[in-house]
């Protein structure tokens, strides 16, 4: 019972079991079958011989002649396998016998004196010896019966086959066990590794909050410090222009109120500048790619770098005219590259060369094919450790004010979204250099935009005609804008709300164009407003404006014209004409 | 035979038959002249029927018996009649007899002659169907199965040539067994 229960504990297959027990049964019997006829042949043979001498030796028992008795039995053991022989009268007394060495005489155990048995090894065959009917004596055999060698190698060749299939279902139940256990332990493995997973999991879910929340007090530490800086950064600025506009109410000689008014102008552009790097960092900007040819491109931007830099900075521009087109946001890249120049400026306080290089960087296996621009500085240089971080957002090396941290990194950010790569190589004290690759694009290049616009006319001198519906929801802008308007020849009606604007229209007040601020309270936006007025007034042309260009962007792809905050005169001058004109050349075009 | 020979005779007799009719001391030595010698030549009278084959025109019919038959002195007596009780040869019993006449021999297969036998039966007799047993103890002369003591032993020879005369066939075994055979 504890075999079976221990088979079964092992999973041993009882098929295998049985089949293992089936042959050994069907062995054996084989053995035991082919044995025993076997030995019903020996036993016949045997008898045949005995029969053999007792016919033969029945005269000489008749009549007394021992010597021929013996003759007989002598003969007989020219069979190897005759161990001993012998010859009993009918009074069962010894008349001849002959036995192999350690042998024993015949003996006679029956009176019938006939009688076959197995006896210890040995095949004893007893005939009585008879003639004519009358009884004269027994003969006797003994023989040797199948010794045990002879008869394992006889079942030599069935046991080596059974045991062969034994070995075989052994190995096979062996094999099916160990294959069980092995799955049982993969499927414990993967209950294990499920559970470590379901684990793993939990604390990545965790991870991923700390993180989050430790991104958040990140975000939290940088706008603070991007405050101080922006807000150091503005306060200049309003400083420049609050003196600019006291001063102007202060003088007027010509010359001074040019001074002053330019003065203003630059701290206001410079205000713009600022905003416009933030977004770009927040990467509320979409990327508007374009197909650009950087040697024509740069070229363009040359006086602009060169407004930017310090009489006693030289710039050297190396531009191989073969170099690869890339697909990139030109607004984007020119705002990189001033950054990477400023940043050279800064570095060489006592002036320098910034050499802006490029060449082609052919990829090699995954890698893709670059167009590489390189900008150097013959200045300071930078300290490992300072470089390692340049790309990190709000690392800043500048005294508070000068810098917020971000140049760097929304460098990083475009190129990094354009699909491109930049490094930095640096040795303190002799300069550093950039290097900003760029994807190589098959696309053609678009018309270069950037070549210069024609001269726009004054559109001071220009008077223009037109009912403006004014948008606006902020008093102060709107009294501004309200004032750029008037001076370009408008004239036009404030509303300060979405709902107040769609009123006057439903009253029947006729406007040429509705200008709209984007974002404001209420229930409808600048947005809703648009789309209203366009399903209702097919006719009346809108143009929207904002500062955020997530919002302007979906303006845009409702096929409405944005201006973005903040705008001067001259771009609100020039988007108004362009909207009014296009609407009353539909008009002329179709007259119905 | 003295008295006392007749009482040692008896004597034996009484052994025997205590030892029983299967317990014949075969190769018991005849003592010359001694009783055992008679004793085995009984026995030997009686497996002769088994060893010889008749005509069968020799019989009345199949269960017809062999019959013994000893002429002239009997030396044998009750041994015999009792080596022959109970035996058979090819399934015919044995029967004994002691004719006095020559006619009394008519049916006899086989015949001793004993002392005084000629007068009966001539001991060259080729009679079909009898097989003629004579004894160097009793005549010179040979019949078809002459008795001998050789190295103190009852062994015989065959004429082989006048059993054939009677129609006999005398068996191989037999034969073997022979001092010497005359061949027929």
């Amino acid at each position: 019972m504890q075999l079976i229960a221990r088979f079964r504990h092992s999973r041993f297959p009882l098929l295998a079991l049985g089949s293992l027990l089936l042959l050994l049964i069907a062995g054996v019997a084989i053995g035991l079958l082919s044995e025993r006829a076997l030995k019903n042949q020996m036993a016949s043979e045997a008898g045949a011989q005995a029969d053999l001498l007792a016919s033969a030796v029945s005269g000489a028992l008749a009549f007394d002649d021992r010597e021929a008795a013996q003759d007989y039995v002598n003969a007989v053991q020219v069979n190897p396998s005759v161990l001993a022989a012998a010859v009993y009268d009918d009074s069962n007394q010894l008349v001849a016998s002959y036995t192999r060495e350690g042998e024993t005489v015949p003996e006679v155990t029956t009176r019938r004196g006939r009688a076959t048995f197995f006896r210890d090894g040995r095949l004893i065959v007893l005939r009585p010896v008879e003639e004519g009917g009358q009884r004269l004596g027994i003969a006797g055999l003994r023989m040797l019966d199948t010794p045990p060698s002879q008869t394992f190698s006889r079942y030599a060749g069935l046991v080596l086959v059974l045991g062969l299939a034994g070995l075989v279902v052994i190995v096979l139940a062996a094999a099916q066990g160990a294959l069980r256990r092995a799955n049982r332990e993969l499927a414990e493995r993967a209950e294990v590794l499920a559970e470590t997973n379901t684990l793993l999991h939990q604390q990545m879910a965790e991870r991923e909050k700390a993180e989050e929340a430790l991104r958040q007090s990140q975000k939290l530490e940088a706008i603070g410090r991007l405050t101080g800086g922006i807000a150091h950064d503005f306060n200049n600025l309003l400083m420049v222009a609050s003196s600019g506009v006291e001063l102007l109410e202060r003088t007027v000689d010509p010359g001074k109120r040019k001074l002053l008014i330019e003065g203003v102008q630059k701290a206001v552009e410079r205000g713009a500048a600022l905003t416009r790097q933030m977004l770009a960092f927040s990467r509320r900007a979409p990327l508007k790619s374009e197909v650009l040819h950087l040697p024509t491109w740069i070229e363009g931007l040359r006086f602009l770098f060169e407004r930017a830099l310090r009489e006693d900075i030289e710039v050297v521009l190396d531009l191989p005219d073969d170099l690869w087109l890339v697909e990139a946001d030109p607004g984007e890249l020119e705002l990189a590259l001033l950054n990477l120049a400023v940043n050279a400026r800064d570095a060489m306080p006592n002036g320098g060369r910034i050499i802006l290089a490029a060449h082609n960087a052919a990829g090699s296996g995954e890698d893709t094919d670059m167009a590489c621009l390189t900008v150097s500085d013959t200045g300071t240089g930078m300290s490992e450790a300072i470089a390692s971080r340049v790309f990190e957002p709000f690392f800043t090396t500048k005294e508070v004010g000068r810098g917020t941290g971000l140049g760097l990194s929304q460098i990083y950010g475009f190129v990094r979204s354009s699909g491109g790569e930049i490094s930095v190589e640096s040795v303190e004290g002799a300069g550093t250099t950039f290097t900003l690759c760029l994807p190589r694009t098959d696309k053609p290049a678009s018309v270069p935009e950037r070549a210069p616009a024609p001269t726009p006319p004054d559109p001071l001198t220009r008077k223009a005609e037109g009912r403006l519906l004014l948008v606006e929801d902020d008093d102060a802008v709107a009294a501004g804008v309200g004032h750029m308007v008037r001076d370009l020849g408008y004239t036009y009606i404030r509303a300060a709300q979405a709902a107040d604007a769609l009123r006057l229209l439903d009253h029947g007040e006729m406007f040429d164009l509705v200008f709209s601020d984007m974002v404001m309270p209420g229930e409808m936006d600048g947005l809703a407003l648009a789309m209203t007025v366009r399903k209702r007034y097919p006719g009346l042309p809108v143009l929207l404006t904002t500062g955020f260009s997530e919002v302007a962007a979906t303006a845009v792809a409702e096929r409405f014209r944005v201006l973005s905050k903040p705008y001067g005169i001259n771009d609100l001058a020039a988007i108004l004409g362009e909207t009014l004109d296009e609407v009353r050349g539909r008009v002329q075009a179709d007259p119905a | 035979m003295s008295r006392g020979g007749r009482l040692f005779a008896v004597l034996l007799t009484a052994v025997w038959a205590l030892m029983g009719p299967a317990a014949t001391p075969a190769w018991a030595q005849a003592a010359p002249g001694g009783n055992l010698e008679y004793a085995v030549k009984a026995n030997y009278l009686v497996r002769f029927a088994a060893f010889v084959e008749w005509p069968p025109r020799a019989f009345a019919n199949a269960q017809a018996p062999v019959v013994i038959c000893v002429a002239g002195h009997d030396p044998f007596g009750a041994t015999l009649d009792r080596a022959a009780r109970g035996q058979t040869a090819y399934g015919r019993p044995l029967t004994v007899r002691r004719p006095a006449t020559r006619e009394a021999t008519a049916g006899c297969h086989i015949l001793y002659a004993g002392t005084g036998a000629e007068t009966l039966i001539s001991p060259k007799t080729d009679r079909a169907g009898l097989l003629m047993i004579t004894d160097s103890a009793v005549a010179p002369e040979r019949g078809m199965i002459h008795f001998v003591l050789s190295e103190a032993r009852v062994r015989f020879h065959i004429d082989q040539q006048a059993a054939t005369r009677s129609g006999l066939v005398i068996s191989s075994r037999l034969l073997n067994l022979a001092l010497t055979v005359r061949e027929g």
